[in-house]
């Protein structure tokens, strides 16, 4: 009986001092402590963004002798968690796909440092969220939703005039949207709302209010951009791919998506942007270099990424716009033709997006849950 | 020469009590009483798989109460053959002894030319044979035997007895065997001991 | 008996193993969230992310114990009362869904109701439905493996002298007096046991059930932005409730399972050698059927990786083609190449086995000697060793994350082995429960009898203890490899570094590459195909050397 005891009062004075490993271990990780040195390799911690192809990489590695390696991540929420769990203890020297609503809170917790790279020619609205030395903008887009035209077609189903509309009956378990607390596309259109219901005309109820209907109304919430767009929506690619079931005809995406399906099909495609003011959110994603990690690689990575040759491709080869001055989507394809500028783009600024964001994804889950 | 002084040992109720025994080199002695009367138990402390409460044991002078059971040189016949299944007859016999002549311990229990033999091919008796055997080549000083006829025919039994007895007094080994069974008792030993 | 040293090296090598980890990776996630735990399992229900899981979790696992049982146990009274021509070869057969790794499961199942099968995947409330069937297909052998060496080793006598009594006139009267009495402990224990791996199913849920979670599932999504101090601080809680909900679940299940494997120990009147069993024709229409069930999601793997499929706008073709093959073995910046996979596998496995059989071994011999001088320190030590079935793979996986890699990321993170630290927690128990009853079944005669042949303690045990043990040791050996090869919780967590791919992984990670590849899904195949000979192959060599009767968990 005693050696139960003993087990007992032990088990719990362990479970009482939790806790003091990870406070001893975290308290001095300063980034003016880090130390480098250039291995010959860069380590990429990245989700999987298409632009980083094959050749783009050997290229790279061929121009500047730095070996590459990826690792890669499920989406841009992962990518932070990532750096901010190895923090003081990185294995990445360079982290690509933070967009300006996760990149704040990088910054706030001392994972990055600053750049060498030399590059001009940056447009201004790409520098608008950041333009400090921890992070270049290296891609950049529109989030809004898309709809499929051949259902919602004003017969079967109308074409939203306001974002109360998808909570009504004839929307149930049609609309398909990435959680904000995983994905970047859904934390980007998760701020947009907080914007779009704070100027309706609507003094009564706020963004919660609006995500606590859609709960209800059987709103389909993945964990990343791509089950939400390749296995729920109609408009798009999915139905081409295996695992496809189909059941959502909205769904939030960028506004240039139907411009890629149009490229991809020789001028055609069902799905159109829906453009509500506000709706919309202009979304910049970061190359940022990992404090403590190798700065040279780093760098030289970053002005590659940079440079004429590679970002003018963005559109083509990522699906993305450039962030580089004069430059526009490709007119082939209908790519251009079909890709819609939003009028108006959720006014966010960046300094609440740093100081809101944690608030809001608790306050996005307990209106999840109120449902 | 083996002594046994004042041997106790009790569980859950009293087995024995100041058991006295002084075994003559070549002499065989029965030990009879009936089943759960201790017997087997008594065996298992003189050949040190059990512990005595009690007593003393002195094989040729040295005081063995302390000494582990490997190290004891005693042997014991178990009541059924106790054969190692992975191993053949040659191989249950190496195991007394790595360089032992196996063939001429064979011959000796009349089982000449088994070396081969599979475990699970032998009778009963031929398996006891080998126990016999086996324990024979490992030299012992003492050799006990916890009735290891009872579960054999009565012809089959009878055979065994005078053979086994025979090659004991050949070798001039001491025996100790336990049995409930008088008769076998009185054929198998010198003298014969009741344990009450 | 063992060496006292060699036990207390056994049981604190193995607590450390277990502990270490855990507490580490418990020690980050207090530090973010706070010492609660009411508080904890409150959050459950104040999350969106896991709200409703714990309810998903019991009833598709409860779900799944019915209809594997009631599937199974027909099928087991088939075999174990009957003859059959290739009776092992049929219990090979059932028992091979088992022994596959859960992302094999998952990807043969995918095909059957995908595109290139039924086509119902598009159809979401066969979703639910499907995963009770994967789940009944997996655990299936576990009520054949321990109900019918029950049914078919019982003494005929007992049947006929019940027959010729009041009571036992009719069937019923049989199975009520006779038959349920004797199966009830095999029964619960498979319950028990196929309780617990349909609780903690990830790959299978993670694959057939999209949006939906298991607590296991679920601790894996959010695992990554765990022990991050200020960020996301409710899935900390989140993770803790669920770890907490379901040990006790679990430990629960598992003491259940410990108390009646000791007590089905008790011998029965067992038939000799010669009992005549009649054949039963009308029996096939429940084996056949059972076996055909048993090797479809297998074949259903082998054959997609053949099969490509390409649509566009302009319809669809399909064509057979080892393209599939091809472009999995082909290593790219993002994803290595299956060879990689392979090599890490297999590397990781036999290491995972040079520490876990002889581990296993000492532990099992540790509780053996206990059994027979302390019995209540035996059973609490018994069960200790089964802790990481309570404690699932992905918190192990986040116990090795979180807590070693915080110790030294450097070292660990460049480690190779590391992962193996996952592994030989996971095995290990297996390993006790296969050589516990083979230990417990060895007549102690024999070691006193060598004892009196005058060996000593090292002779008696390479000499007669490991021979005479060698078909469990085999065994073991073997479930350790198949273990390993297939482990993909902690895995899943723990890998970041592309240096462990391991071939589960791979597999999951080439099926997850989003846009119209129309190779992703036969690649995924291809090395599903692959793991699934080995864990074949590594099967069909246990049944050659199973010992029989040895009422271990196999």
């Amino acid at each position: 009986m005693s050696k139960k005891l003993v087990l007992l009062s032990l088990l719990i004075s362990l479970m009482m001092t939790s806790g003091c490993i990870s406070e001893a271990i975290d308290e001095n990780m300063k980034s003016e402590d880090y130390v480098w040195e250039d291995d010959g390799e860069l380590v990429i911690v990245t989700y999987d963004v298409t632009g980083l192809t094959d050749s783009m990489l050997s290229e790279f590695e061929n121009q500047t002798g730095y070996e590459i390696s990826l690792m890669k991540l499920e989406d841009a929420g992962s990518i932070l968690n990532h750096l901010l769990q190895y923090k003081g203890v990185q294995v990445a020297d360079l982290a690509i796909g933070l967009d300006n609503t996760y990149l704040q809170t990088a910054i706030d917790n001392d994972v990055l440092w600053e750049h060498f790279a030399n590059f001009s020619n940056i447009s201004e609205t790409a520098l608008a969220p950041y333009d400090g030395p921890l992070a270049v903008p290296f891609d950049q887009g529109y989030m809004c939703l898309n709809y499929d035209t051949e259902i919602v077609d004003g017969e079967n189903l109308s074409v939203p005039t306001s974002l109360w509309n998808l909570t009504e009956d004839e929307w149930k378990g049609k609309v398909a949207i990435p959680s904000p607390e995983t994905s970047s596309p859904g934390r980007a259109f998760m701020t947009a709302t907080v914007d779009y219901f704070a100027n309706d005309e609507d003094n009564q109820t706020d963004w919660t209010d609006w995500w606590t209907a859609m709960s209800s109304n059987d709103a389909i919430i993945t964990t990343g951009w791509s089950e939400a767009y390749e296995t729920h929506y109609t408009g798009g690619y999915g139905e081409y791919t295996e695992g496809y079931v189909g059941d959502a005809h909205i769904v939030v995406s960028y506004c240039h998506s139907p411009g890629v399906e149009s490229w991809y099909n020789d001028n055609w495609t069902k799905s159109s942007a829906l453009d509500l003011p506000r709706a919309a959110f202009h979304q910049v994603e970061y190359a940022a270099a990992v404090a403590g990690g190798n700065l040279d690689a780093a760098s030289a990575f970053i002005e590659y990424l940079l440079s004429e040759e590679v970002n003018v491709n963005m559109p083509t080869e990522n699906f993305m716009y450039s962030v580089l001055d004069g430059t526009d989507l490709p007119e082939d394809g209908g790519y251009r033709h079909h890709s819609t500028v939003p009028t108006k783009t959720a006014e966010v600024s960046p300094i609440d997006i740093a100081s809101n964001m944690e608030n809001w994804l608790e306050d996005w889950n307990q209106a999840m849950v109120a449902a | 020469m083996l002594e046994c002084e004042n041997l106790a040992k009790s569980f859950e109720k009293d087995l024995f009590g100041g058991f006295n025994l002084k075994l003559n080199p070549g002499e065989i002695v029965a030990i009879t009483g009936p089943s759960g009367c201790g017997k087997t138990t008594l065996l298992r402390c003189i050949c040190g798989l059990e512990e005595l409460d009690s007593g003393k044991i002195i094989l040729s002078g040295n005081d063995i109460t302390a000494i582990a059971a490997e190290e004891r040189g005693i042997g014991l016949i178990f009541q059924k053959p106790v054969l190692y299944p992975h191993l053949n007859v040659e191989g249950n016999l190496k195991l007394a002894s790595k360089h032992g002549d196996i063939a001429a311990a064979l011959s000796e229990v009349n089982l000449t030319g088994f070396e081969t033999r599979n475990i699970g091919t032998l009778s009963g008796g031929e398996g006891q044979r080998v126990s016999l055997a086996r324990a024979l080549l490992a030299k012992p000083s003492v050799l006990l035997l916890d009735e290891p006829f009872s579960s054999l025919d009565v012809e089959l039994s009878d055979k065994l007895v005078n053979d086994v007895r025979a090659i004991l007094k050949e070798r001039n080994c001491p025996a100790i065997l336990v049995t409930h069974n008088r008769n076998i008792a009185d054929s198998f030993a010198d003298s014969v001991i009741s344990l009450k | 008996m063992t060496n006292k040293y060699v036990a207390y090296t056994a049981v604190i090598l193995y607590s450390l193993l277990i502990i270490v980890p855990l507490w580490l990776a418990l020690d980050r996630l207090i530090w973010v969230a706070g010492f609660d735990i009411l508080g904890w399992i409150g959050s459950l229900d104040e999350n969106f992310i896991s709200q409703g899981v714990l309810e998903f979790t019991i009833i598709q696992a409860t779900l799944s114990v019915i209809l594997t049982l009631a599937i199974g146990i027909p099928i087991a009274w088939q075999l174990g009362r009957y003859n059959w021509p290739f009776q092992s070869l049929i219990k090979s057969l059932l028992t091979m869904p088992f022994v596959m790794p859960s992302i094999v499961a998952a990807m043969g199942f995918m095909s059957i109701i995908g595109e290139n099968g039924l086509d119902i995947r598009s159809d979401r409330s066969t979703w639910f439905a499907t995963l009770i069937i994967a789940h009944a297909w997996f655990n299936l052998s576990l009520v054949i493996r321990f109900c019918e060496p029950v049914l078919s080793t019982l003494d005929p006598h007992m049947e006929e002298q019940l027959r010729l009594l009041p009571s036992g006139k009719t069937m019923w009267g049989r199975l009520r007096h006779l038959w349920i009495p004797l199966l009830m402990p095999s029964i619960v224990a498979a319950a028990c046991m196929t309780f617990v791996f349909s609780f903690t199913s990830f790959a299978l849920v993670e694959w057939i059930t999209l949006g939906e979670n298991t607590l296991e599932s679920m601790m894996a999504d959010i695992g990554s932005s765990a022990g991050i101090k200020g960020v996301m601080v409710s899935k900390n809680e989140v993770i803790l409730g669920a770890s907490i909900i379901q040990f006790t679940i679990l430990l629960l299940s598992l003491w259940l399972m410990s108390w009646l494997q000791q007590r089905r120990q008790n011998l029965l009147p067992i038939a000799s050698e010669n009992i005549v069993k009649t054949n039963n024709k009308k029996g096939w229409f429940i084996v056949l059927p059972a076996i055909i069930f048993a090797i479809l999601p297998l074949l259903a793997v082998l054959i997609s990786s053949f099969r490509i499929r390409e649509t566009d706008a302009s319809g669809s073709r399909q064509y057979w083609s080892t393209e599939g093959w091809e472009y999995a073995f082909t290593a790219t910046n993002s994803l290595p190449s299956a060879w990689d996979a392979l090599q890490n596998s297999l590397g990781y496995a036999l290491i995972t086995l040079a520490v876990a059989l002889p581990l296993g071994w000492m532990l099992a011999q540790t509780i053996r000697d206990l059994e027979q001088v302390k019995p209540r320190l035996a059973r609490m030590l018994d069960v200790f060793t089964m802790l990481p079935f309570a404690v699932s793979s992905v918190m192990i996986g986040l116990g090795v994350m979180l807590g070693m890699i915080r110790i030294n990321a450097e070292f660990f993170y460049s480690f190779w082995l590391t992962p193996v630290i996952a592994h030989v927690m996971i095995t290990t128990p297996f390993v006790v429960r296969i050589i516990l009853p083979a230990l417990r079944s060895l007549d102690p005669t024999f070691d006193d009898c060598a004892r009196t042949l005058g060996m000593s303690k090292t002779k008696r045990f390479f000499l007669i203890k490991i021979p005479m043990l060698r078909g469990s040791l085999l065994i073991s050996s073997i479930f350790i490899l198949a273990m390993s090869m297939g482990e993909f919780g902690a895995s899943w967590v723990v890998t970041r570094n592309s240096d462990w791919t391991t071939l589960p992984i791979i597999i999951d990670s080439i099926r997850a590459i989003p846009y119209n590849n129309p190779m992703t899904v036969p690649a995924a195949n291809a090395v599903s195909s692959v793991l699934m000979i080995i864990a074949l192959v590594l099967f069909v060599s246990t049944e050659k050397f199973r010992p029989k009767r040895d009422g271990g968990m196999f």
